[in-house]
């Protein structure tokens, strides 16, 4: 678990008229066992601010701290797309982004592959896998490295409706048992309701403009009266922004 | 029919049609000059060549093993200097905007210039030797490697190298997993252009300015007028790149690239203009 606090972040690209403010003055506080979603539409800076969260990208101004016990945390981070090393094994992927080689590291390794069920594919290529396994590597990758805190980007944005239900459920038993920290990026209202605890709402032009405590118990079914409440509620601040801005 | 497409009779027909032409040519050239029958070997005059020189029955100064030996030799050297110098050029140019300034001229005018020009120039500078050969093969094998390595820095996979920094990977893993793996087929594409380039400008330097190789001593039957001995050696040189790039360079290759998904191209493109179009007709008149 982790705790993460961030004060006034500023990003913005070029000068003058051509300038483009990625996130304005951002201020947010996530801590402890919590999954947390960050919705808003495509551009409006949440990928800025994992990239910014991560270390990817430096901020123009102001500050992120993470923290777990007075120590910086180590994260873990699940792409879009999967970003394993083609030329290695699935195994020697997990073993990559490890801090040693001992036999206790293989095998806790072994163990997120299993858990994923991709047990009996440590010694394939990525090339051998489908689109939804090798996801399903990224994020047993991911969780192998035990991370304080773990970032996930649109993580199932590219795989097919079933697969990418399928990884939920998956995840979400994951994270109910890890006792983590996760910070989990999407465009999709009806992922963010089913999966989090609390849903942050960013605009276009990087502004933070909803912070949504969903209180509803786990396992939660998209056909629930009160998931759709939760996502309804979000789609009317999308639509009240509208009004505002145009 | 389908033995006769297969790929393996293709190559196979290949050969046999090349004898076909060469005795037809020969027969018709003669009708119409009787005098070239000196000029022109027939095919088991060069087979009879071949044969001899395997069994280093030969009348120059060394046979054919020890001739592609010393040739060998010097391509080995020159091409591995090729390709470290090379490499670290190539990286210099593609990590940074001034050295890719510096050198880049350069490496269009080395490009440009023909094996003979390196090969007159080093044989008045260095006579005959090594030192010679060994220069011409890394002149015209460099500037492949430093235009390939340079496009394989250029060609790094952003969106990994950013997966490692995410995961705080260190820099020396990095570069062994990330960076290297990615720079390989760019690196083959290096190695096999500066050996095979290097070899023909290898070939050029010994028959300008050396006493001895499989440059000079295909010069030596020309001098001889001894045609069957110029194609002879012509067939060895074939064999010699064909062994080196079935049995060195795709062995290699094949292991180094197992991770590849494996495409049979050629059956992919037959497949799209030979496949059977699905049968419409009897559902449409099922329909009427």
């Amino acid at each position: 678990m982790a705790d993460i606090v961030v004060k006034n972040l500023h990003k913005e690209f070029g000068v003058g008229a051509g300038k483009v403010v990625a996130l304005e003055n951002v201020g947010l506080s996530i801590g402890g066992h919590v999954f947390v979603s960050i919705v808003g539409p495509s551009g409006c800076g949440k990928s800025t601010l994992l990239n910014i969260l991560t270390g990817i990208e430096n901020p123009t101004s102001g500050t992120v701290e993470i923290t777990q016990e007075g120590h910086e945390a180590a994260p873990g981070y699940v792409f879009q797309a999967a970003r394993l090393l083609p030329w290695r094994t699935v195994m020697d992927n997990l073993m990559f982004v490890q801090e040693d080689r001992s036999p206790a590291t293989r095998e806790r390794c072994q163990r997120y592959l299993d858990m994923v069920q991709l047990g009996d594919k440590g010694d394939k290529f990525p090339g051998e896998l489908s689109g939804g396994m090798q996801q399903r590597v990224g994020i047993a990758r991911a969780f192998s490295v035990e991370p304080d805190v773990l970032f996930m980007d649109e993580p199932f944005s590219h795989l097919d409706a079933i697969t990418a239900r399928s990884l939920r459920r998956e995840l979400h038993l994951m994270w109910a048992q890890a006792r983590k920290t996760v910070v989990f990026v999407t465009h999709d209202v009806g992922e963010a309701v089913e999966l989090s605890n609390r849903v942050l709402v960013f605009a276009n032009g990087g502004r933070l403009v909803d912070d949504i405590e969903v209180d509803l118990p786990f396992p939660r079914d998209a056909a629930d009266e009160d998931v759709a409440v939760a996502k309804a509620r979000i789609f009317r601040k999308f639509e009240e922004l509208d009004l505002l801005v145009s | 029919m389908r033995v006769l497409r297969s790929p393996l009779t293709a190559r196979l027909l290949f050969p046999v049609a090349v004898l076909v032409f060469w005795l037809v040519s020969i027969e018709l050239i003669q009708h119409v000059w009787p005098f070239a029958v000196d000029v022109l070997p027939r095919p088991s005059e060069v087979r009879d060549f071949i044969w001899d020189e395997l069994r280093l029955d030969t009348f120059a100064p060394y046979n054919v093993f020890e001739t592609f030996w010393i040739s060998l030799k010097r391509l080995g050297i020159g091409w591995l200097i090729a390709m470290g110098l090379g490499t670290m050029i190539g990286l210099a140019m593609g990590m940074s905007k001034g050295a890719n300034a510096f050198f880049n001229d350069w490496v269009v005018a080395v490009l440009a210039m023909p094996n003979l020009a390196w090969a007159l120039f080093v044989s008045m500078a260095f006579g005959f030797g090594n030192t010679g050969p060994i220069i011409v093969v890394v002149l015209t094998g460099i500037p492949f490697v430093i235009i390939n390595v340079r496009e394989g820095v250029r060609n790094t996979p952003r969106e990994l190298f950013d997966m490692s920094r995410s995961f705080r990977v260190s820099q020396s893993k990095t570069m062994r997993h990330v960076l290297l793996p990615s720079l390989m087929p760019f690196m083959f594409a290096a190695a096999r252009y500066s050996f095979a380039l290097g070899w023909k400008g290898l070939v050029v330097a010994e028959v300008f300015g050396g006493d001895d190789g499989a440059g000079w001593t295909m010069k030596f039957w020309y001098d001889a007028q001894r045609a069957h001995g110029v194609v002879g050696y012509a067939f060895f040189f074939m064999v010699f790149a064909i062994v080196f790039e079935r049995f060195v360079f795709d062995t290699i290759a094949k292991r180094v690239f197992r991770w590849r998904p494996s495409l049979t191209e050629v059956e992919v493109v037959e497949e799209m203009f030979e496949a059977e179009a699905p049968t419409l007709a009897p559902a449409a008149q099922a329909g009427r």
